[in-house]
């Protein structure tokens, strides 16, 4: 005879404290680990809506015109003049607007909320996770400056009378949009993360990221407008986003803004020596630290 | 269901040899000397790190986690230098700091596995030993909410979740019940006294409450202005000694000094003598406070003993109103 006690289905089991014996993958793991959760806090991702709007639409802004001149470019092909130096000009400001509101995110919590404490006790250098933020940062960047330019170059090769001549006619450009677009994210970023690491509030260090860079280009419009000896040649190196600009259109080849002056190679040699600056100031900022 | 921390042997980790060394270690800022020559050995046990606040503690852990480099001297963890060897210190060690380090608009759950990642532990073990291990620090379905909302309680066992989180071999814990009320105190003692007895996972705590070290610590190292105080078994330290409180109807000021005259240290505490029973068999103390009483023919309202405790060993061994007023003896 059945019993009239039901049968459990199931049990559970308190096995208690487990000891960890599986694979410990060291540092690059906690690097990649590192890059990845910092993307996805870059993106909002498992943060509240609020945090996803800013991305989206910079993404959407950085998107929007190459997929219009795209769509143009498919249905009334003639009477378009819209080169990758066109698109890097409009994509470099929505850029900026990122870099200057990543780079906070990046760094500034961790600052502000003491979590640095947590990650450097763990099986990680300072420079691991200095490289880890640049790698995020430069990842999220890329996407936002190679996107937009592939889809561009995509457009152009689909919509080309003979697809494979024009793709390998048109090599050089994708050369070139893979130095400029690094060029400008290493910049942008390197700017973003300096100012970043010095304050922990993130609506501090985008305003200053954003209102230096505007307070810059102004400062270097007007000397350049006052000076009329040879010094006004060197007034763009005041101002970022005029460098940006000026190496820009030295490396596609267009015909530089009114402020360049000087050989293409010596802004983008600038660029760099700012890159190098902003590294130099993170060292002094994580690694002297004692 | 209680989370259960069972089937393990401490003695299978225990080994004889000391888990850190400190040889003439010294961290100086400026001309602020933060630790000052320490020689030390601690054995693979829970430690307590006892010393007021400013006395060199937390600049001890940070040298031992290879956060900052010694002045001079040099300290060894598993025998790996700490200095020069930190990362694979670090891989072996967890940390649980003083200070608030959580990110608040995260859930525990993500960040507790985050920081299992980061020491190295493959995605999906990492979460599923975030989530064993929060249910075993009694974070179980708040686990799924963001810092942002949890009490200082609730912080505190998600600090200590990450710290051991990847299964360490050793673990700092820094004012571990810091602002915690006294129930959430009396959990956290009690889950760092788990995190030895039954993980088998050495632990350092460093505190500047007496109690807390002596309720769950075998051994302490004692720390004041810089420089070691003094190490050992908390038993052997509190052998022997201690104390007889008595209270009298009478002038307290003469039975001091009659008491002294006949031989015992003596002082006033409150309402109370203190009366200190040394080295001494405790027998013949009392027949001294008896023949005391008597002489000045004064009524005894109370005479008992008291065993010595961290705090009278850090007093005597310290000293000084200094020591007393920085050290807490009981909760905050």
């Amino acid at each position: 005879m059945a019993s009239d006690t039901p049968r459990p289905y199931g049990e559970v089991y308190d096995l208690g404290y487990q000891h960890y014996s599986g694979p410990r993958l060291g540092r690059s793991h906690a690097i990649r680990a590192l890059t990845i959760y910092s993307i996805k806090r870059g993106l909002g991702i498992k943060k509240k809506w609020t945090s996803k709007i800013m991305p989206a639409l910079l993404y959407t802004g950085a998107f929007m015109p190459a997929v219009i001149v795209s769509g143009i470019l498919a249905f009334a092909p003639t009477g378009v003049s819209f080169g990758y130096h066109n698109l890097f000009q409009i994509v470099s400001l929505v850029l900026f607007v990122f870099a200057a509101a990543l780079a906070p995110e990046m760094l500034s919590d961790d600052r502000r909320e003491n979590v640095l404490a947590l990650y450097f006790a763990r099986s990680i250098t300072r420079v691991d996770y200095l490289l880890s933020k640049l790698f995020a940062m430069a990842i999220l960047m890329g996407t936002m400056i190679y996107g937009p330019a592939a889809l561009l170059f995509a457009a152009n090769v689909l919509l080309a009378g003979d697809p494979i001549a024009y793709f390998f006619d048109h090599l050089g450009d994708l050369g070139r949009i893979a130095v400029s677009g690094a060029l400008a994210a290493a910049f942008l970023a390197a700017i973003g993360l300096a100012v970043a690491a010095h304050t922990n509030r993130k609506g501090v260090a985008t305003g200053l990221i954003i209102g230096g860079a505007f307070v810059l280009a102004g400062i270097a419009a007007a000397l350049f407008n006052a000076l009329d000896s040879n010094a006004r040649d060197y007034v763009i190196f005041l101002s970022p986003m005029d460098l940006m600009e000026a190496t820009s259109a030295w490396i596609f080849g267009n015909s530089p803004p009114g402020m360049a002056a000087l050989a293409g190679v010596y802004h983008a040699a600038a660029m760099l020596v700012v890159i190098g600056l902003a590294a130099g100031i993170m060292y002094r900022r994580y690694l002297a630290e004692d | 269901m209680a989370p259960a921390w069972h089937g393990h042997d401490v003695s299978a980790r225990a080994t004889p040899e000391p888990v850190i060394t400190a040889s003439a270690l010294t961290k100086r800022y400026g001309n602020v000397v933060a630790l000052d020559g320490v020689d030390v050995s601690m054995p693979r046990a829970a430690t307590g790190l006892l010393g007021a606040n400013g006395s060199g503690k937390s600049t001890f852990i940070k040298l031992l986690l290879g956060l900052i480099q010694p002045t001079s001297g040099a300290a060894t963890i598993f025998g790996l230098d700490a200095a020069g060897e930190a990362v694979r210190i670090r891989e072996r060690v967890g940390y649980m700091p003083e200070s608030d380090c959580l990110p608040l608009d995260v859930t525990a759950a993500d960040f507790v596995a985050h920081m299992a990642e980061m020491s190295g532990l493959p995605s999906q073990a990492a979460r599923q030993r975030a989530n064993d291990i929060l249910y075993q620090v009694g974070v179980d379905e708040e686990r799924y909410r963001l810092i942002r909302g949890f009490s200082t309680g609730m912080k505190q066992r998600v600090k200590l979740a990450q710290a051991i989180v990847h299964d360490p071999e050793l673990v700092f814990l820094d004012e571990p019940t810091n602002g915690m009320d006294p129930q959430g105190r009396d959990d956290m003692l009690d889950l760092i006294r788990r995190i030895y007895r039954t993980l088998g996972i050495a632990v350092i705590v460093s505190s500047h409450l007496l109690e807390d070290i002596e309720r769950v610590c075998d051994h302490v190292v004692m720390v004041n202005e810089g420089r070691l105080v003094i190490q050992g078994r908390i038993d052997d330290l509190l052998e022997g000694g201690g104390d007889i409180i008595v209270r009298i109807d009478g002038d307290r000021d003469e039975f001091i000094t009659r008491l002294r005259a006949r031989g015992s240290a003596a002082a006033i505490a409150a309402a109370d003598i203190v009366v200190a029973i040394g080295s001494e068999a405790p027998e013949a103390v009392y027949d001294r406070i008896r023949d005391t009483v008597v002489d000045m023919d004064v009524p005894l309202r109370l005479l008992r003993g008291r065993e010595r405790s961290l705090e009278d060993v850090y007093i005597q061994t310290v000293g000084g109103l200094a020591g007393e007023e920085a050290m807490v003896a009981g909760g905050e």
